[in-house]
């Protein structure tokens, strides 16, 4: 058990983390409470409920980023098992795949153990290299041609976006170059998670206050140019004052690496859309009170992820 | 000691089971909770259907609510009957009506059951049909419920099982799924056709959101 959770040894600069996050929910409570007493309605009502999940979410997310690599394992891999589980929930796959996605769900636990383990060649190659070869292998196997196609693509993309993309979170605290100190990779993972959800509630704000150009008027009707150039701007600005959490020290590199979480994240957001307009739905899933279902949660996560894992190794090792 | 297996077996592994891996939902169990007896009737299009419905049972009843199965189906090899008579706790029964005197009677079986006070699970569609397509109900909901007015009748409407154990595969795999409890039917007479009408709706009604 040991292993697993060691106890909670936070570092300085962690910590300042761990206060602001906290600070931000408890001010948002209390704004909300006394904004409900002011002004009751439906939108305070919803906010609410947000809010409670977030405060559900933030606890679990910092306890298993701080407790140590183990349990961030396990957590992301339970993460990726539910994104999964809930887009095979709406794909309509053919009864003959059902090996090929057994494969899938199996894929899980083999590439969170090679990412526990850092072995970054394999953790790298096992999904886009090994597992794009053999899941359609298995779908040719199973003889049935019809559809196949669109099958294999649905299959290996959702197998990138809810475990390959998930999963370099946990090798940005395993791998072995990247944590010679132990809050490190920490640092970094905290860096990302407070950026992309930053990016949301940006996007979010000034979508709100200026947004009056659609963006993508079919996917996604909601999303603004002003709200994604503030996003952009606005995470930039954050991610070069959180750049203590990283251990780049150059600021050009701290704006580029956050402009990149703003980017890539937005760009998850709307493949998820265009995904769950494809399907027809609204939600992924109803797991999150006022969220959706878990994939609806962390669909920025998805898309920025692994970009931001290989910008920081480029920039950092090589 | 049968009491405390299927306990075991339905209420902690499966329940936990279907919840956590499989990602079954289920909604407005407490229904179940405010009766004593009933007959339990729902859609059915996966094998997984009777497992679901089984782990839903409050604790105090697991022991005494049945699920019937087709003998010719379930009862041709002896480990598959086995399991089905000790883990599943089903009551198998021929399919056919009695041709001679002596000949074991479906009906006669179930009505039994009731009198003794145990529960039973009934599909009404009598066989796993195609997702999203109701087939029309057998007579024997109707039957049972002329035979025993008194014992409520609970529709269970399940979404999404097939796509974990579709019919004619026998790996399942992890699907979000839900399972709905409806309150007990009250049905508007007792003929035949107003059992069967009432009871598809009170069914397909369960679905809530």
């Amino acid at each position: 058990m040991n292993k697993i959770f060691p106890s909670i040894d936070v570092a300085g600069h962690l910590q300042v983390v761990v206060i602001v996050i906290f600070s931000i929910l408890v001010a948002s409570s209390v704004l909300f409470a006394f904004w409900k007493k002011a002004k009751p309605g439906e939108l305070i009502d919803e906010m609410i409920i947000r809010l409670r999940s977030w405060w559900v979410i933030c606890i679990i997310f910092l306890f298993a980023t701080l407790s140590g690599p183990m349990a961030t394992c396990i957590g992301l891999g339970v993460l990726s098992f539910l994104a999964l589980r809930e887009i095979y929930t709406h794909l309509k796959l053919r009864k003959t795949d059902r090996v090929a996605l057994l494969i899938c769900y199996l894929c899980i636990p083999v590439q969170y153990y090679f990412a526990y383990m850092g072995w970054y060649n394999l953790f790298l190659s096992f999904i886009p290299v090994f597992m794009f070869i053999i899941v359609p292998f298995f779908m040719v196997m199973s003889g049935y041609e019809k559809h196949m196609g669109r099958s294999m693509g649905m299959m290996t993309s959702s197998l990138v976006l809810s475990v390959f993309g998930i999963s370099h979170m946990a090798i940005l605290v395993c791998h072995p170059s990247l944590n010679e100190d132990p809050a490190m990779g920490k640092g970094l993972l905290l860096f990302l998670i407070f950026l992309t959800q930053i990016n949301d509630v940006m996007q979010f704000t000034f979508g709100k206050i200026f947004g009056k150009h659609k963006i993508l008027p079919v996917v996604s009707p909601n999303k603004t140019w002003e709200g994604f150039l503030g996003g952009l701007i606005g995470t930039s600005v954050v991610g070069y004052y959180m750049g203590f959490l990283t251990p780049l020290d150059q600021g050009w590199n701290l704006v580029l690496l956050s402009f990149s979480v703003a980017l890539f994240g937005f760009i998850g957001d709307a493949i998820v859309s265009a995904i769950k307009r494809d399907f027809g739905i609204k939600d992924m899933g109803d797991s999150i009170p006022g969220h959706g279902g878990y994939l609806d949660r962390i669909d920025s996560l998805t898309t920025s992820a692994s970009p931001f894992f290989h910008i920081v190794y480029l920039m950092l090792l090589v | 000691m049968k009491r405390f297996l299927l306990i075991l077996v339905h209420s902690v592994i499966w329940r936990s089971f279907l919840r956590l891996i499989i990602g079954v939902k289920y909604i407005n169990r407490g229904v179940l909770k405010s009766q004593k007896q009933f007959i339990l009737i729902a859609n059915h299009n996966s094998h997984l259907d009777s497992m679901a419905i089984m782990s839903a049972m409050p604790i105090a009843m697991v022991h005494k609510v049945h699920p019937i199965a087709a003998e010719d189906f379930f009862g041709d090899k002896s480990t598959k009957e086995f399991l089905m008579k000790h883990f599943v706790n089903a009551i198998l029964i021929p399919r056919k009506r009695p041709e001679k005197l002596g000949d074991p009677d479906a009906l006669q079986i179930m009505s039994d059951l009731l009198i003794k006070g145990d529960s039973i699970i009934l599909y009404p569609e009598g066989t796993r049909g195609e997702p999203g397509v109701m087939q029309d109900f057998k007579k024997g909901i109707a039957l049972m419920v002329q035979r025993h007015p008194d014992v409520p009748v609970v529709p269970i409407f399940l979404d999404g099982l097939y796509k974990s154990m579709p019919k004619g595969v026998n790996v399942f795999l992890p699907s979000n799924s839900k399972l709905f409890v409806g309150e007990p039917i009250k049905f508007k007479s007792l003929e035949t056709e107003v059992i069967l009408k009432d009871s598809l709706e009170a069914i397909l009604a369960a679905k809530t959101d």
